[in-house]
């Protein structure tokens, strides 16, 4: 599989802060992520992991900080328009079940990017060989095993040609030998000068992909560098704890 | 699957044959009257003639006449033009279907009878066309006091309480009220009735007002005669208080029941009710009633429809106008054999040849169905499908506004939602058709069959509008986050996404709703409808008051079976596919070839 070559631009957070009620989900965090370049994000559940990449493509507004895209601040863009240059992946696909495979990568396409029928189709059929699954296209999403199903989900992200991809956790709800397939996906991207933040509990794609690492708990960045840094000389307990809990 | 859909199959297929077989039948023999059940809306004829009753109560006739008057007005001074008519040159008559031969339909689905039919002789005189609208008794005098109709023609008796509502013309005919028991009863008269008697009477009728006022008791009210006849043959009450001709027309030969006793009133003559302002139209009719009583048309209708002597000190018309001239019924009677009525009859059917008659008359269903499918059918699909749709339509808004975030859209949808849920249908279709009805009558021409469909659509969007949204609500957050995380914003996301996956969701509990629908387009009949706009219930109800056998009845049933029980498996069916869908899961090579090329 060829990669192809990809346009990533930077994407930076600072002191960026969330709140739901009187839980502090977020609490001054900071992030940059230099253009074509991959950040992992690790941390125990609860830390804030999705939460930080939901406020970092505005699903939900920060209470405080910034969000630069390529430099510029985006808080005052349209959130809508921010979100169609940020491709966002789920652990639980999130595929629209009533709509075939070529129609949940054509959709968004078409719909906002005013592209005719046909050019979304061809589109979308391309994005479709690119992981794999041309020969699904018109197959529904719950036809699909769960591997295939998270390409096809991949593959609608980057139908709307994005600057940054987000993947939340995307192998965790794989059966064991589904995973593979995913992870090379994510690490051809990667390779291809897309500009990727990574959430995941997949320690070995962290550390032989990423070319940053960070450490999340309770909210706030706890212990950031190299993979080689973070895992072989963890400078934190509560990293070196965590480390011991998931290697 | 296979097995479900084959079932389904073969139920479709009886069901059709059935109807098949039901249609042919009825229309190879149609016209063929081979049943020999008597059409209770056809002129008995002068040899039905009767004596006045020999059983009349005490005191009965001692009374002073203090409404009928004098004379009238010239027929040559009236204006049409200034009787206040709903539409100009067209005397609009609210009237009921199921009580002959005073009023009733017959076998054409014609409004006539007695009453009508002298009605119609007047709208000559006066040149004026007579159109009628069926309607429920109860509703009838409201009716006429609220416009809905220029004139009530019930064989309504001219009480004091209707006064209060409605304005009454002289008198065209006259009522005894009969007591009627089942043969053997230990009942022989109106004195003998107490507060442990459970008596009969149709709701809202003199006879009601006469056992409460009057006796001071606590009668069994039903919706018409039929019901009320049937429920005494049945031994569910033990007497039935009910206009004479009603009684003697409900009472067919070999029936377990009597006629014991008679009471007659002559305040209480029969008239038609005209809105109480509305004198000048008061004035043409009485006009109009004394003309064909003076040229000989009142005696010749009359003799034909409800031949019997007149009581003592009672004739029609104003007390100017001449004294009919009819022929000696009493003779008449005598001389055919006819017995006065309260004689009990001869020979008795035995209970089950009177269920297989009253439920299973063939000649019946053949007459049934040919209007059942020409008439009924159409109106019971054309009122649930377009209530269906406009109610799908509002009950989508519904569910987009309660589930909105803003108050001001959710708050109302709740309200809405709750009191149409929280109503009966027939309250909610009363309300509308009469409540509605007069404000909106330059918009639906006075015509109910409309503000019907709106009351159906109404009440079906509170329920679709839950189902919506409990559709809409049960796609899971995973989706419109996706969407929303595409770049679609929050209305395109409900719109292109969520919205369509929850409405497949809940198309199973939609069909059930449009079931309930074709059911509930019965209840329009309580509005009054022309005899074209009868749905299945209608046609049914009519020709089961026109013959006093519920066979019409079972017909429609069928009628909504054949609707039903096929959408009912289509919904099953519908259930199943999408509950379990079809899986061909399979893992494709590349699957597994690929490795992680970077480590």
């Amino acid at each position: 599989m060829t990669a192809p070559t990809l346009e990533g631009v930077s994407l930076t957070g600072t002191g960026l802060h969330l709140a739901f009620g009187s839980n502090k989900v977020l609490r001054g965090v900071d992030l940059h992520v230099d253009a074509g370049k991959t950040v992992t994000v690790i941390g125990p559940s609860g830390s804030g992991k999705s939460t930080l990449l939901r406020v970092l493509n505005r699903l939900y507004e920060p209470d405080a900080g910034d969000v630069l895209l390529d430099g510029k601040s985006v808080l005052k863009d349209n959130p809508d328009a921010l979100r169609q240059r940020i491709g966002m992946v789920f652990q639980h696909f999130n595929l629209f079940p009533h709509k075939t495979v070529i129609e949940n990568i054509a959709l968004a396409p078409r719909k906002l990017k005013g592209m005719s029928k046909d050019e979304a189709r061809a589109l979308a059929l391309e994005q479709l060989e690119l992981v794999g699954l041309a020969h699904k296209a018109e197959s529904r999403p719950a036809n699909l095993s769960g591997g295939q199903q998270q390409r096809v989900a991949i593959a609608r992200a980057l139908a709307m040609k994005p600057q940054v991809m987000f993947f939340d956790e995307a192998t965790s709800a794989l059966d064991p030998e589904l995973v593979k397939g995913v992870l090379a996906l994510m690490a051809d991207l990667g390779a291809g000068g897309m500009t990727m933040v990574v959430v995941t509990h997949e320690m070995g794609f962290a550390r032989s992909v990423s070319d940053t690492v960070m450490f999340m708990d309770h909210g706030a960045v706890v212990e950031t560098g190299t993979p080689d840094q973070l895992f072989d000389s963890p400078e934190t307990e509560r990293l070196q704890q965590f480390l011991s809990q998931v290697l | 699957m296979v097995g479900s859909a084959r079932k389904l199959r073969t139920a479709f297929a009886i069901l059709l044959t059935m109807l098949l077989a039901l249609v042919l039948t009825s229309c190879s023999s149609s016209g063929d009257d081979a049943s020999g059940t008597r059409d209770l809306c056809s002129p008995p004829g002068i040899e039905s003639a009767s004596a006045a009753p020999t059983n009349l109560a005490q005191g009965a006739t001692e009374a002073e006449d203090r409404y009928t008057t004098p004379d009238v007005v010239p027929l040559e001074s009236i204006d049409t033009s200034r009787l206040g008519l709903i539409t100009p040159g067209v005397l609009t008559v609210g009237t009921l279907s199921d009580a002959p031969p005073s009023i009733c339909v017959n076998s054409e689905g014609v409004f006539t009878g007695y009453d009508n039919e002298v009605l119609k002789a007047i709208g000559e005189k006066l040149g004026l066309e007579v159109q009628f609208v069926g309607t429920e008794f109860a509703g009838l005098l409201a009716q006429v006091a609220g416009h809905r109709f220029d004139v009530g023609s019930s064989s309504i008796t001219t009480t004091d309480e209707r006064r209060n509502l409605v304005g009454f013309t002289n008198g065209y005919d006259f009522g005894y009220f009969s007591l009627v028991v089942p043969n053997g009863s230990p009942i022989t008269g109106f004195s003998d009735l107490n507060a442990s008697t459970r008596i009969g009477v149709v709701q809202g009728t003199v006879q009601d007002d006469y056992v409460v006022n009057t006796l001071k008791l606590d009668p069994v009210k039903f919706p018409d005669y039929n019901t009320a006849y049937a429920n005494l043959k049945t031994g569910q009450i033990d007497a039935w208080v009910a206009p004479s001709q009603q009684a003697e027309g409900a009472i067919a030969p070999g029936d377990p029941t009597s006629i014991v006793e008679n009471t007659f009133s002559v305040n209480n003559f029969v008239g038609w009710a005209v809105a109480k302002e509305n004198q000048p139209l008061i004035d043409a009719l009485n006009s109009g009633l004394d003309a064909v009583i003076a040229d000989g048309t009142w005696a010749e209708l009359y003799t034909e429809w409800v031949p019997r002597e007149l009581p003592e000190g009672w004739k029609p018309g104003s007390k100017a106008a001449p004294e009919p001239e009819l022929p000696d019924f009493a003779a008449l009677a005598a001389q055919s054999g006819t017995e006065p009525a309260g004689t009990p009859a001869a020979e008795q059917k035995s209970t089950l040849t009177q269920l297989r008659e009253t439920f299973f008359d063939w000649g019946l269903y053949q007459k049934a169905f040919p209007e059942l499918l020409k008439t009924g059918l159409p109106n019971t699909l054309i009122l649930a499908l377009t209530s269906g749709i406009a109610g799908t339509i509002l009950g989508m808004l519904l569910a987009v506004a309660g589930i909105s975030r803003t108050r001001w859209l959710r708050w109302p949808a709740r309200v809405y939602t709750d009191i149409f849920r929280g109503l009966p249908a027939v309250v909610i279709i009363l309300l509308v058709g009469l409540g509605v009805g007069p404000v909106v009558q330059g918009l639906t021409g006075n015509n109910p069959y409309w503000l019907g469909a709106a009351a159906l659509a109404l009440l079906a969007a509170a329920y679709i509008g839950e189902i919506f949204r409990s559709g809409i609500q049960s796609v899971e957050a995973g989706q419109m986050e996706a969407a929303r995380a595409l770049g679609f914003s929050y209305r395109r996301s409900m719109s292109l996404v969520v919205v369509p996956q929850g409405i497949r969701r809940v198309l199973p509990a939609l069909m059930n709703q449009f079931i309930a629908l074709i059911k509930d387009s019965s209840l329009i009949y309580f509005l009054g409808l022309l005899a074209t706009q009868r749905e299945l219930f209608a046609v049914g109800r009519d020709l089961n008051a026109q013959t006093g056998n519920l066979s019409p009845l079972v017909a429609a049933g069928l009628f909504y079976l054949i609707l039903t029980v096929p959408l009912t498996h289509l919904v099953n069916y519908i259930d199943h596919r999408l509950r379990v869908g079809r899986k061909e899961v399979t893992l494709d090579p590349l699957e597994q070839d690929l490795v992680v090329e970077r480590g």
